[in-house]
């Protein structure tokens, strides 16, 4: 086992017994860990889809959504983390704010993209069916953007785990907290545990959604 | 194959997340039918103060006190706020720094841990909070250099830096150019002015690293620390006595300080010692245990749950 | 006050440009961390995303290398190289640079392969010889996709190089995790404000070089195809 030294204390980058020991702890941050994810993921989704059909069909909402939510990407989490508490405390809504604000961006961008993807031919021979508009958006338009939309879930699905454990810093973190831990303490441990399993949940929930989209959109393989 | 299953599932997925979300977004405590209340326990970011929050929340647990913490928030400028907002209930708090923090470092503490309390609740007070009975233990900032530097230049007190300080290097976190008890009051009461002040952390992982690779050779360390034997650092005597009585003091807000839960709380703090923090500090810092499993064993060591 | 017209005080005072801890101190050490990082990332991501890229070999590696970046949490990457390295930019360099290569081995590997095969075979048939078909007739087609790889990387680089306060580290997060700890909000506004603009001048500048790169009748002939947004967040 490889041991390393850092002002002459010698520890390894697991200790196993530790890790034992402490299953339901890193349980637990886990499970933060995802909650927060999931409502950052579900909040974005549930803003970003009629907004993103919105801006579709209005060029100067489009332009306002973008740059709107694109300059708010450009803001880094921390210092919108601690920007917010006067506002809104050290509260899971204070992290969430600025993780849905992201996956807005991330979700309307990849929408826009998807739906200006349809062909104009198919779009025409809708109208020429007689698909109204909401119907045509419903049975045409969503599905064939679907690639780009779970696309884009991906990208935010990831990129929210990542950025979730930032949130050590307001108290929360999910498995951020174990890093946090690791830092303070000088233990290498709960650092490298949280590490791992951040990439590990990450590429599960890449490939789980991957294989969601194989199963939705069987005419266009994830790329 | 129906060509509207992607949609479909889209859809269900949303339900889906809306459902985990609403029914995990609130607060995960279960009031239990026999508990008397919930009890938010906050501590700033370094090891001990997860020790002492610990220490104080389970010792309120144990009475029957529903307890939830919010470990390693950060400085007294995170948590004073969040305790004036009702966010957080209690926190374990330093007599004499709480009170220059809340008088604006008006400089009225003293060495009298009792005298600088009542003063403190003058000002805690406004803000419907109070401090209880300080605890004999004691941490406060403290200096250290490492062997070598002490040595070199023959220190054993901070007044034996006053005429090399222009040669050195100081290493805090950063709160300290505003904080009375760091770099002000080492301008003002022992006129030291380094040749350049890092700012990196509050007692932690990066000071360490400074003293190591030798960018810092004054920095700011606590009382109570545990490993500073260990990496070769020594502490400098306060002999101009700046360092007031910061003595552990539970700073609770006025809405949950019943008579019992003062109670609870002052036994705890009457039966510590800076010995016993050290122990703990030890434990935690050097052996890698559990800030709350050091506090379990210390209060069932203790027949506080007896 | 309001805390815009806080932060507007705060960027305006002379004292906040001068010193260890004024803006352009701060600024210079964000950018030199940046640039460090990109810099070394592209000069190992660039030759390999372009050889694996003109072979057409470990595609899949290559595409889904930036998938694993991506997972990779920066501050935990970031505290591992602290508890390595100890401090100094050392450890800040290597996570971020670890963090700026995925995205631009993937770009540059499918850059390569979307060069219209017609045009390799007409290379070919001309009597370019390898290393100089790479260098003359792909590389430029390619380049638009792979200046896209180095933007996304370095705006993600300057976005993450803000964690760098968090193990010690310079730079404008400095003003962040500051105004954190003090619970300052102008000072933590005015480092925000300052890291999306640092963000945006260099998709800028960047976009600009890119400009200056292509050849003209390449920018004409074709627009990249974007399969989807490849922006993405680490910090």
């Amino acid at each position: 086992m490889p041991n390393r030294l850092f002002l002459d204390i010698v520890q390894p980058w697991i200790d196993w017994t530790w890790l034992s020991h402490h299953v339901g702890y890193v349980l637990a941050a886990v499970q933060e860990h995802v909650t927060l994810t999931l409502v950052a993921l579900g909040g974005g989704l549930v803003i970003a889809v009629p907004l993103g059909i919105l801006a579709h069909r209005r060029p100067r909402l489009r332009v306002l959504t973008l740059s709107a939510f694109g300059a708010f990407y450009t803001i880094p989490s921390i210092a919108l983390f601690a920007l917010l508490i006067p506002y809104t405390g050290l509260t899971g809504t204070t992290a969430e704010i600025p993780l849905i604000g992201y996956n807005v961006l991330i979700l309307v961008r990849n929408i826009l993209v998807g739906l200006d993807a349809v062909p104009p031919d198919v779009l025409d021979a809708a109208d020429g069916m007689g698909y109204r508009a909401l119907p045509r958006l419903v049975r045409i338009e969503l599905p064939l953007a679907l690639p780009a939309i779970f696309a884009g879930l991906r990208v935010a699905t990831v990129s929210t785990i990542g950025i979730v454990t930032i949130t050590a810093v307001i108290g929360l973190g999910g498995l951020g907290q174990l890093i946090l831990r690791g830092l303070i303490e000088t233990f290498y441990s709960p650092l490298v545990v949280a590490t791992v399993l951040c990439i590990v949940i990450a590429l599960l929930a890449d490939v789980l959604l991957a294989g969601i989209q194989r199963l939705a959109v069987p005419w266009a393989r994830p790329s | 194959m129906n060509r509207y299953r992607g949609s479909y599932l889209l859809v269900a997925a949303l339900a889906a997340l809306a459902t985990i979300a609403a029914a995990c977004g609130g607060t995960t405590n279960t009031p239990g039918t026999t508990s008397k209340g919930t009890v938010t326990v906050a501590g700033f970011n370094f090891p001990e103060s997860s020790i002492l929050a610990n220490l104080y929340g389970q010792a309120l647990a144990h009475d029957g006190y529903t307890v939830n913490y919010k470990l390693n928030l950060g400085t007294r400028k995170v948590i004073a706020p969040a305790l004036q907002s009702g966010q957080i209930d209690l926190y374990p708090g330093y007599a004499a720094s709480e009170l220059e923090y809340y008088n604006n470092s008006a400089g009225e503490a003293t060495a009298d841990p009792a005298a600088t309390t009542a003063k403190l609740n003058t000002y805690l007070a406004k803000i419907n909070a109070i401090a209880l009975t300080p605890s004999p233990a004691f941490d406060g900032n403290a200096y250290a250099v490492t062997k070598a530097t002490a040595a070199k230049y023959n220190l054993t007190k901070l007044s034996d830096l006053t005429p090399i300080a222009g040669q050195l290097v100081f290493g805090a976190g950063p709160e300290c150019p505003t904080y009375k008890f760091c770099l002000p009051g080492l301008m003002s009461v022992y006129g030291l002015h380094f040749k350049q002040t890092l700012t990196l952390d509050t007692d932690g992982p990066a000071t360490r690293a400074a003293f190591k690779n030798g960018s810092i050779q004054v920095g700011l360390v606590f009382s109570s620390d545990a490993d500073l034997n260990a990496l070769g650092l020594v502490v400098l005597q306060d002999d101009m006595h700046m360092i007031a009585a910061d003595n552990v003091v539970p700073v609770v807000r006025t809405t949950i300080a019943t008579d019992e839960v003062k109670n609870v709380l002052n036994k705890v703090d009457a039966g510590l010692n800076t010995t016993d923090l050290v122990t703990m500090n030890a434990q935690v810092a050097l052996l890698h245990q559990d800030a709350d499993a050091v506090a379990t064993a210390y209060l069932q060591k203790h027949n506080y749950f007896s | 006050m309001s805390l815009f017209q806080a932060t507007l005080q705060w960027l305006t005072d002379p004292a906040h440009w001068q010193g260890i801890d004024g803006i352009p101190t701060r600024l210079g050490e964000h950018v030199h961390l940046s640039i460090e990082s990109v810099a070394i990332g592209a000069l190992i991501a660039l030759p390999v995303g372009i050889v694996l890229g003109h072979y057409g070999r470990f595609g899949n590696l290559a595409i889904n290398i930036s998938n694993l970046g991506r997972a990779v949490p920066s501050f935990g990457i970031l505290v591992i190289a602290f508890e390595v390295f100890g401090l100094g930019d050392l450890p800040i360099v290597i996570a971020l640079t670890a963090l700026a290569v995925p995205p631009m081995v993937t770009n540059s590997y499918v850059a390569m392969r979307e060069v219209d095969p017609d045009i390799k075979d007409a290379a070919r048939g001309m009597g370019y010889r390898e290393l100089a078909q790479v260098l003359r007739v792909e590389l430029p087609l390619a380049v638009p996709l792979i200046m896209a790889g180095v933007r996304t990387s370095a705006v993600q680089v300057v976005a993450t190089a803000t964690l760098a306060a968090l193990v010690a580290g310079g730079g404008l997060g400095r003003y962040i995790v500051d105004g954190l700890a003090r619970s300052d909000n102008p000072r933590t506004l005015a480092g925000a404000l300052l890291v999306a603009a640092l963000a945006l001048s260099t998709e800028l500048v960047l976009a600009g070089l890119q400009r200056v790169l292509v050849p003209r009748g390449i920018q004409l002939l074709k627009a990249p195809v974007i399969q989807r947004a490849t922006t993405f967040k680490t910090a």
